[in-house]
């Protein structure tokens, strides 16, 4: 007994779990969702993991030895991110987008912030939205065999139904990590093993629940509510991305009210904007309230809490402990949730008679001659018979709107006019009015919605992509990628845009055949 | 034998022997100077050595009564045995507490004959027993009850004596069935008196946590448990109350653990004051073999106190020694990361507390929220959070010398307006 002992201030106990461990762990509750990613999508999707991974992990290495610091590369925290960003890529994106995407996230939203912990949104997030704000073409192609489709979300979106099912599992179009079912079990072992906080997941999903029941138009139809949540997105978003430490608040009401807001944000996006990344946008905007959060949700202390039952020895009835703030914003929310609703009530006739407005003047502009569209029974039938599904079998996704008979100013049958859309286009719906004159002889085309991407899908409205369908009289038209078409029934691609064109083709092909099939001869 | 002057929390006793004289075992050695504060009894016979500075287990040099032990352990006259206390008055029972010496043996050292006098007894509703252990590795509570049950109810009687209005709890955490049922088959039959069995978690023997637990009431840290009706006693001290007003008995001897993995014999001690730790090892063993010591705490491994040296005597306050092979300090510095934010620490405080939030604050100097926002001072410094912390953050280290910097500058503050 001699030497000296270490002297230090206690405790001088410490639990087994570091920093380390926890990250660990993360990245093993993700394993499932990547192996059923690879699965799902192949071994590209596989090679995006590992590109944006080693991306993240030498960008931090990099920056360590730069920046002369600790080594923190060796965390486990950056192959969280590296993962979790390549999770929420498309699996046909070039590894270009990963690596990027990683060195984004890690160099500017972390690193440059102050490392592990520091960081005020969530790295994967802002550099998803990087990638889509710089690539967002790739960023949003989601392919199925070689042909882009649309992801069970946009077709939701879009109104339409969606299997359930696979989408559950995970083996619908979308990102890598799209298998809510992976993802929920990954994110329930998270939960049990106490590291990500109930309190934010489970808020985030019942906030957009909520949300969606009562503003959805649907109420609590259960197929409507589980087709939304089963798609990876909330999940990914509830367990993993709003519940990343750095940016989420630290008392518990805090991450209460947090991930109510996430939740009720990405259910707005969902209802009411076009976009399919609902969620990454909503927990970024969740992230950036954090700070405003803790300054104002700040649990008391023992003894500070409740005075009326510390001075009176007696418990506080249950109504009287929720406190305010869950209250005030509980109130707020439905208020605003109503003012959208009501705002979207109050304008949808406007923008209906808008639309047909637009469609009336789109149909002048392809039967010219007409001054008078007329409805007949037949026709109002067939549609009506449509109900809104797809039309036939051969024109990809292509729906029949409308259809009207075009008179001139004693009577006579001028032409016909059809509203057709396409589900196909590379940004969602390609919609368009086809004119015809009395002899069935094509007089072109105008498009009524088209948000395809300038410079290139956007081009379908040029005059010569466009053109070529006038003066033709064929039922059927196929697209020609190669171009230099001399065949009648043949329409040259723009190029770098056979996505866009095929979509186009398609609808007109659609208006076709359903002229040929109820409207042909003038029933 | 070495016995510190300042064995308690106030005014170190006065000693009332000089080098040469002979003293017995149980002889009042050194005397309470003024009301905080407690006599100190020999316990050992032999002569006394000096009085001098000697080295204590914080490592100060305070001064202390040294005296050569004789081996004899001839005991003084007027303790030892039986007398019949039935009808005891209250002026006596408080009496014989403070002749005995008695402090809180909870790890605190607050004397007891103090804290039975609070200003108004009759608003005292709960006495409470606090058999918890005050920390992992320390199990002297448990052995106590287990196998001095009745000696601890006759003194937890003794002190429902003073307080009419006052019912007694006897508070054990739940992964102690023997001690429980051991407790509550003395306690039968009384019908003040009732055994609680408490969530086995560290610090649920807290002071403050504890009374929540039992009586429901929270209170800041400005308060004392006296002030929400409420008197805590660790059941150590009760058995000692008891050996003092039953037997007359100066407090002089304790129940103590040694523990830890460097330790052969691990176990509970009868340890008589003054001994020094390193001759407790001896006695009980020593090391386990081909182990090195790295780090010795006097108490647990929580909140007790890290030694240079084992050379130093065992205090009243003093109820364990934890020896560990490996020094869990230098583990964690190896293992530091930046915070995580994980907010693991605000769900073990027991207080409620933010520490990653008081941690940030006191990092950037900023004081006031420190205090005002974050209730920075009502931290019991009970370690939790810096066991639970994975990013080896050394919350509780930060703490202490926040809290000692903001009392300081309070100091200076009313020092300044004089």
């Amino acid at each position: 007994m001699n030497t000296a002992l270490n002297i230090s201030s206690g405790p001088h106990a410490r639990d087994k779990w570091t920093t380390s461990y926890i990250m660990h762990v993360v990245i093993l509750s993700l394993l499932p969702t990547v192996v059923i990613g690879v699965i799902a999508n192949g071994l590209h999707a596989l090679m995006i993991i590992l590109s944006s991974v080693i991306a993240a992990v030498l960008s931090e290495f990099v920056f360590d030895k730069l920046c002369h610091k600790k080594d923190t590369w060796k965390d486990g925290s950056a192959v969280i991110t590296g993962l979790m960003l390549a999770l929420c890529l498309s699996p046909s994106v070039p590894l270009y987008i990963p690596i990027l995407g990683s060195m984004f996230a890690i160099l500017v939203v972390k690193c440059c912030f102050g490392g592990l912990g520091k960081n005020f949104i969530n790295p994967a997030l802002a550099a998803r939205c990087f990638l889509l704000i710089s690539f967002g073409t790739a960023m949003t192609r989601f392919e199925v065999d070689g042909v882009s489709t649309a992801t069970p979300i946009a077709d939701l979106i879009g109104g339409n139904t969606v299997n359930i099912t696979k989408m559950f599992l995970g083996f619908t179009p979308g990102v890598i990590g799209s298998s809510a079912l992976a993802l929920l079990v990954g994110g329930l072992v998270l939960w049990a093993l106490d590291i990500i906080h109930g309190e934010i997941c489970f808020s985030v999903l019942g906030g957009f629940t909520l949300f969606l029941a009562i503003f959805g138009g649907r109420g609590f139809d259960p197929r409507f509510l589980a087709a939304h949540i089963c798609g990876g997105g909330v999940v990914m978003g509830a367990f993993f991305m709003a519940t990343d430490y750095a940016t989420s608040p630290v008392s518990k009401l805090g991450q209460f009210v947090y991930g109510t807001l996430i939740g009720v944000l990405g259910a707005i996006f969902r209802l009411y904007g076009g976009t399919t990344d609902s969620f990454s946008y909503s927990v970024i905007i969740g992230n950036l309230f954090v700070p405003l959060i803790d300054m104002y949700i700040i649990a008391k202390p023992f003894a500070y809490r409740r005075t009326a039952e510390r001075k009176t020895g007696q418990s506080v009835p249950l109504l009287k402990r929720v406190p305010r703030p869950v209250i005030v914003l509980t109130a707020i929310t439905l208020i605003a949730g109503l003012a959208l609703s009501g705002v979207y009530a109050m304008t949808k006739d406007t923008i209906d008679e808008q639309k047909r407005a637009a469609n009336a003047a789109s149909y002048g502009a392809v039967v010219p001659e007409a001054v008078n569209f007329e409805s007949s029974g037949a026709i109002d039938k067939a549609i009506e018979d449509l109900n809104g599904q797809v039309y036939g079998s051969d024109f990809g996704r292509a729906y029949i709107n409308e259809a009207y008979i075009a008179k001139d100013a004693d009577g006579n049958t001028v032409g016909y006019a059809i509203s057709a859309t396409s589900s196909d286009g590379f940004d969602g719906n390609v919609s368009l009015a086809v004119g015809l004159n009395a002899e069935g002889v094509l007089n072109g085309i105008s498009f009524t919605e088209l948000n395809e991407t300038p410079g290139m899908g956007m081009r379908v409205d040029e005059p010569a992509f466009k053109d070529q369908f006038a003066g033709r009289s064929v039922t059927k038209f196929t697209l020609n990628k190669a171009g230099g078409s001399t065949e009648d029934d043949q329409i040259d691609s723009v190029s770098g845009a056979s996505t866009t064109s095929g979509a186009v083709v398609n609808a007109v092909n659609a208006a076709l055949d359903f002229f040929h099939s109820f409207m042909k001869g003038g029933n | 034998m070495v016995y510190p002057l300042s064995q308690h929390i106030g005014k170190p006793a006065k000693p009332i022997v000089k080098k040469g004289d002979p003293v017995l075992v149980g002889q009042r050695i050194a005397e309470a100077d003024g009301f905080v504060s407690a006599h100190i009894a020999c316990s050992c016979s032999g002569t006394v050595k000096a009085v001098e500075k000697r080295r204590t287990l914080t490592g100060a040099m305070l001064d202390c009564i040294v005296v050569d032990n004789d081996g004899q352990y001839n005991r003084a006259q007027g303790f030892g045995e039986r007398e019949d206390v039935t009808g005891i008055s209250r002026e006596e029972i408080l009496r014989r507490v403070q002749d005995a010496g008695i402090v809180g043996l909870g790890g605190a050292g607050f004397p007891t004959h103090v804290k039975l006098q609070p200003k108004d007894p009759s608003a005292i509703r709960y006495v409470i027993a606090n058999g918890a252990e005050c920390e992992p590795y320390l199990t002297c509570n448990d052995q106590l009850m287990r196998t001095r049950a009745e000696a601890i109810i006759e003194g937890l009687e003794l002190v429902l004596s003073l307080f009419e209005n006052a019912e007694g709890v006897i508070a054990i955490e739940d992964n102690k069935p023997v001690a429980i049922a051991a407790m509550k088959q003395a306690a039968e039959g009384k019908k003040r008196i009732s055994v609680r069995a408490l969530k086995t978690k560290y610090p649920e023997g807290g002071e403050r946590t504890l009374i929540k637990v039992i009586a429901g009431v929270d209170y800041p840290a400005k308060l004392l448990p006296a002030d929400v009706g409420c008197i805590v006693s660790n059941v150590g001290s009760l058995y000692a109350i008891q050996r003092a007003v039953v037997y007359r008995e100066p407090l002089f001897s304790h129940v103590f653990t040694l523990s830890g993995d460097a330790v052969k014999n691990p176990g509970n001690f009868i340890v008589r004051d003054g001994t020094r730790f390193s001759e407790l090892l001896e006695a009980a063993g020593g090391l386990k073999e081909g182990v090195t010591l790295k780090k010795a705490l006097a108490g647990g491994p929580m909140m007790g106190i890290a030694m240079s040296s084992l050379d130093v005597p065992i205090m009243k306050m003093n109820n364990g020694l934890t020896l560990m092979s490996e020094d869990p300090e230098e583990v964690a510095e190896r293992q530091m990361t930046s915070c995580l934010r994980c907010g693991r620490c605000s769900t073990v405080c027991p207080i409620g507390l933010i520490p990653q939030l008081m941690a940030d604050a006191a990092t950037v100097g900023d004081l006031e929220r420190y205090e005002k926002k974050l209730y920075g001072l009502e931290c019991v410094q009970c370690g939790s959070c810096t066991y639970i912390c994975p990013a080896k953050r050394p919350l509780m280290q930060t703490f202490k010398q926040t809290k000692a910097e903001i009392l300081a500058r309070k100091r200076a503050e009313a020092g300044g307006k004089k």
